[in-house]
Formats: C-alpha cells, structure tokens, sequence
C-alpha cells in the first residue's frame, strides 16, 4: 500500500503542478510538501481574486478512496475489541475546511463543500451496516486524528476593488500526512450558490533521511531489520564502555 | 538557526518532538536503574500514548532493548555472570517462540486485532507480575518477622514441580548456575517467553527473571546476566523478523529511546542504591498494577470512536 503511494508520488512528480479547472486565479505555495525529517506538519498559502460579495472556503484534501476499518463492538459481553470489518468507499486521507464564513451561514452549496457534504458521498458496505451511525463514527475518528477540520478564521479578505476581492487563505497541514497526490480547492461562494471555483493539484513527497527510510524498510525489509539491530548493538556497546560496565542491570 | 525539535518518523507515519521522546527513554531507564528491571514493559504502553500506532511501538522498543542489553551483557560478561549453556537453550526456545509470535501478530494484524492482542497480553502479563511482586514483597516484609514459616512454605511448591522436571528425560548439568536438568525445560520456558515478549514487544526480562529464579533455580546474580544475554539475541531476532514481516521498526525512535533509557539507567543505578528496600519493590508494584488497570479500563470501558484502522496505521 505505502509502496504503492511512494511509487505513484513519483511518478505523478514528472508532471507539473497544472491547474485543473475554474475561472478563478489561483496561487498555492509551496508548490509542493516536502516531508523531511523535521517535517512537523505545513502552512500552505492560497491566494486569488474572487467576485464581489462572495465568501471564500478553501479546502486542502487527498485523494477519496477506499477504507476498510474494523467495527468495535463486546466481545463475551465484556472487552470492547475490533469485530466486523466495513469498507467505505470514497474516503480522503485528509480532508481540511478553511472558511471567511461559518458554512452553516453559507446557504445549501456551503454545507455541501464542508463535512457534512463530504460525509453524504461516502458509502458503507456491507448494506447492513448502520450507514448513518458508522459515517459519523468514521467523521469522529479522522478529527481525532486531526485529519478532518472545518475551521473559520484562516482567510482573509481584502476590500473589493473594480468589482473583485483579493483574498488569502492559510491552511495548515498536519504532521501525520503520507506522501502522495493533494488537492486544493477554493470556492467562491455567493448568495448560498457557488460563483466561482479553482482547483490545483499539488504532491507530498518524502525527501531525505525519511525517504531514504521508507524505502529501506518497505524494499529491503530484512537488510533494514539487520542494520536496524547492527546500529542498536554498535550503540550499546558504545554506552557500555562510556559507562565502563558499572550498569545498572 | 535552530535546532530542530521535531523529528518526522517515516514508519509511523507522523512526527514526534525529540525532546519528549528522549525525556520518556529517561525515565523509563531512570525506573529500570532503580528497581534493576529491563522497563520495556513500560516503554510500548507510553510511546502508544505519545501517538505511535502500538505495533510500532512494539517492534521499535524490541529495537531498543538490543542496545539496552548490550550493555547490560557486555558488563555482566566480565564479571562471569553469564550461564552460556543455559542462556543458548532458552535462546533456541525464545527464536521459535519468537518466529511465531511475529506470525500470530501478523495474522491478527490482518484481522485488525493485533492491537486488542498485545493490550489482553500487558493486562495478563502486568497484573501477573505486578501482583506477584506486591505479594512477594509483602511476604518478605513479614518474613523479617518471621523467617521460619516461609521457608517451609516455599518446600512444599518446589518439591512437586521438581518430580515433574525430574521425569524429563536427558538430565545434564548446569555448571555457572549449579543446577541439574533436562535441556527441555529452558527450551520450552524460553519458547514461551519468546512468543510473548514478540506480541509485547518487551525484551521478556520481567517475564524471563521469575522463570529462572523460580522455574530453573538458578542463582540470582546468574539470572540477571543470563536472562540479558539471551534477551539480546532474542530481541536481534525479533527486531529483523518484525522489519521484515510488518515494516514496523523504526530504528531513528529506537536510538533516541536508547540513548535516554542509558543515561537514566546510570542515574537510576545511583539512586537504586542510596534507596533500596521493600517499600521500592511496593513501589514498583503499584506502578505495574497502575498501568495494568489503565489499560484494562480501555479494554472494559465504551470506546469514544467505534471504528479502529485496519492494519497500522
């Protein structure tokens, strides 16, 4: 699996950062998340001009895909442990909301860019399950995870000029991200309907020490276990002759 | 510039603070230097707490105690502390132990209960030993009252499990531990202390030291050096198998926790020995129930979120 996201990160990284659709200017940077070894989450900037009057939802998100999680339930009608297995379909990895405006106050299309639309598009099989339940069991999982958000505050507006607002937008991305394809996407929302929008993709990709570490691990699986133990012993018995053998075992 | 405090963690897919990690490989060897325990079995149950999936978390502190007994073994090797022989028996035990251990978690990964596995394996384990220390060090604090009565007591127990052992067959000596006995004993208690330290991802000393004081009668300044030896390669073992099997080895957390848990081990040995006592074995106790109760809660109580990931992370 995490093979496969590196492989097709790299492989998406020969095209370049195009923008997909919209009628709206759009700059995002960086261009591109580099995950290092102190990678401790990122602030992306976006910015672009918008129609006057409207409000502004920037939303960061991974791909939507399939997630297969287990249902907790009571085991000998006593322990809580993992029972049925659910697979939804049409899941991001991430999924971050930023707003000039509470999107409750946005009309029908601000809802529909937020959680709660997102959470309608997301199906649940088996067809027995309890969809409603389990979709918002899976909304609280990701934001305690701190992979799902809606926040308010994190745009900003400027005053409207020749009938246009140039707007910011901050959104921060979290430490716990795996490298792979991104979107953004802004909307430009007017009278509870959307006015304008763009999109642009944009790649995570590991560089470095942890790059360097995933493919070791995931590629050379066995070398990365000697060498892992290799480094352990040469570390051990460096502090034992520090210590010179007055220990504490 | 400054330096960087934060540390993106490949394997466990998300980043941790350097100096929290440290801080928490500090205490446990502070701990570990002061009650002479290995302290894995506290060290998964806090890195699950700093938010590194468990199976993580396990496999990387059976990373870290390689380091950890090294030193313990190489110091323990000069003082003739060290019963090879016994220490390669159980260590063959602790290899097959280990090997199917690896593939138990494994299945149950896949299953998505790995994780309920090794928090049921820490409840049993913990309460076990936890409560066997509470007693022990309550009985040895009546003891210095009166001496006689234990003694007696503790006659009885042994003289049935030794007429089990002596039924055995291929009886031979242990010369360093002074005991005589059938190589299949150490294999088949080595076996199964492998097989849990792999679900716990515990180097098995808290496991192992009973055995061997209780099980094999060996000496007790044998035992420790021993028991280090044989964790060594069992946990060499363990790391390669996890790496290779789950991908769940993340040797830059491990050489962080190790560098902490050395540096608190000098200084716990030191205020081992100022302190002392049955009131620090009580200690211990508690605070091995304490974990113990805390994860058993999470087993009994309803869960926030009813959905778990399968799989790590």
């Amino acid at each position: 699996m995490k093979r496969f996201a590196i492989l097709a990160a790299l492989c998406l990284l020969a095209l370049p950062a195009v923008a997909l659709a919209g009628d709206m200017n759009l700059s995002v940077s960086p261009p591109e998340i580099t995950i290092d070894a102190t990678y401790d989450g990122a602030i992306l900037h976006v910015a672009g001009e918008v129609p006057e009057g409207s409000q502004i939802v920037a939303r960061f998100s991974g791909t939507p895909e399939k997630v297969a999680v287990k249902e907790k339930g009571k085991a000998l009608g006593l322990l809580w442990m993992n029972m049925n297995t659910l697979h939804f379909s049409g899941v991001p990895s991430v999924f971050l909301v930023e707003s000039s405006a509470p999107l409750e106050g946005l009309g029908g299309a601000g809802c529909d860019l937020g959680l709660t639309g997102l959470m309608r598009a997301v199906t649940v099989e088996p067809s027995t399950a309890d969809a409603v339940a389990m979709r918002s069991e899976l909304l609280k999982l990701k934001r305690k995870d701190k992979l799902y958000r809606e926040h308010v505050g994190g745009v900003t507006l400027e005053p409207a000029q020749n009938g246009v607002r140039k707007f910011s937008a901050a959104i921060a991305v979290p430490s716990r991200l795996s490298a792979g394809t991104y979107t953004v996407d802004v909307f430009a929302v007017k009278d509870g309907v959307v006015a304008a929008q763009a999109s642009r993709s944009l790649q995570a990709k590991m560089v470095g020490i942890p790059a360097l570490m995933a493919d070791l691990a995931f590629n050379s699986a066995v070398w990365y276990g000697v060498l892992a133990s290799l480094i352990a012993i040469v570390a051990g018995l460096a502090i034992g002759l520090v210590f010179q053998g007055k220990g504490a075992h | 510039m400054s330096i960087p405090m934060e540390l993106y963690l490949p394997i466990a897919g998300n980043s941790v603070n350097i100096p929290a990690v440290f801080g928490l490989g500090g205490v446990v060897g502070l701990l570990s230097g002061i009650f002479g325990v290995g302290g894995g079995f506290l060290m998964t149950p806090l890195l699950i707490m700093m938010g590194i999936p468990p199976t993580v978390a396990a496999a990387t502190d059976s990373n870290q105690i390689v380091g950890a007994s090294t030193s313990g073994t190489l110091a323990h090797l000069r003082l003739g502390n060290v019963d090879v022989k016994m220490g390669l028996l159980l260590l063959i035990g602790g290899i097959f132990g280990g090997a199917v251990g690896v593939q138990v978690i494994k299945a149950l990964r896949a299953m998505g209960n790995a994780d309920f596995l090794i928090n049921i394996t820490y409840v049993l384990m913990l309460g076990l030993v936890g409560g066997y220390m509470f007693i022990e060090s309550l009985q040895s604090m009546r003891k210095a009252k009166a001496p006689v009565k234990k003694e007696a007591e503790k006659h009885v127990k042994s003289s049935a499990f030794a007429r089990l052992v002596g039924m055995l067959p291929w009886q031979m000596d242990f010369e360093r531990s002074g005991v005589r006995m059938s190589p299949i004993l150490p294999l088949l208690l080595g076996g199964l202390v492998g097989l849990l330290s792999a679900i716990m991802g515990v180097g098995g000393g808290f496991i192992m030291v009973p055995v061997m004081v209780y099980l094999l009668r060996m000496p007790m300044h044998v035992v420790v050096g021993t028991s280090l030896f044989q964790i060594l390669f069992t946990c060499v073992n363990v790391t390669i198998m996890q790496a290779r099997t789950n991908h769940t080895v993340d040797f830059v957390l491990a050489l962080i926790l190790l560098i902490g848990s050395s540096l608190g081990a000098q200084i716990g040995a030191i205020v081992g020995k100022k302190l002392g006592g049955e009131q620090l074995k009580i200690l211990l106790a508690s605070l091995v129930l304490v974990m113990m109760f805390k994860i058993l809660y999470e087993l009994l109580a309803r869960p926030d979120v009813l959905l778990a990931y399968v799989g790590g992370h």
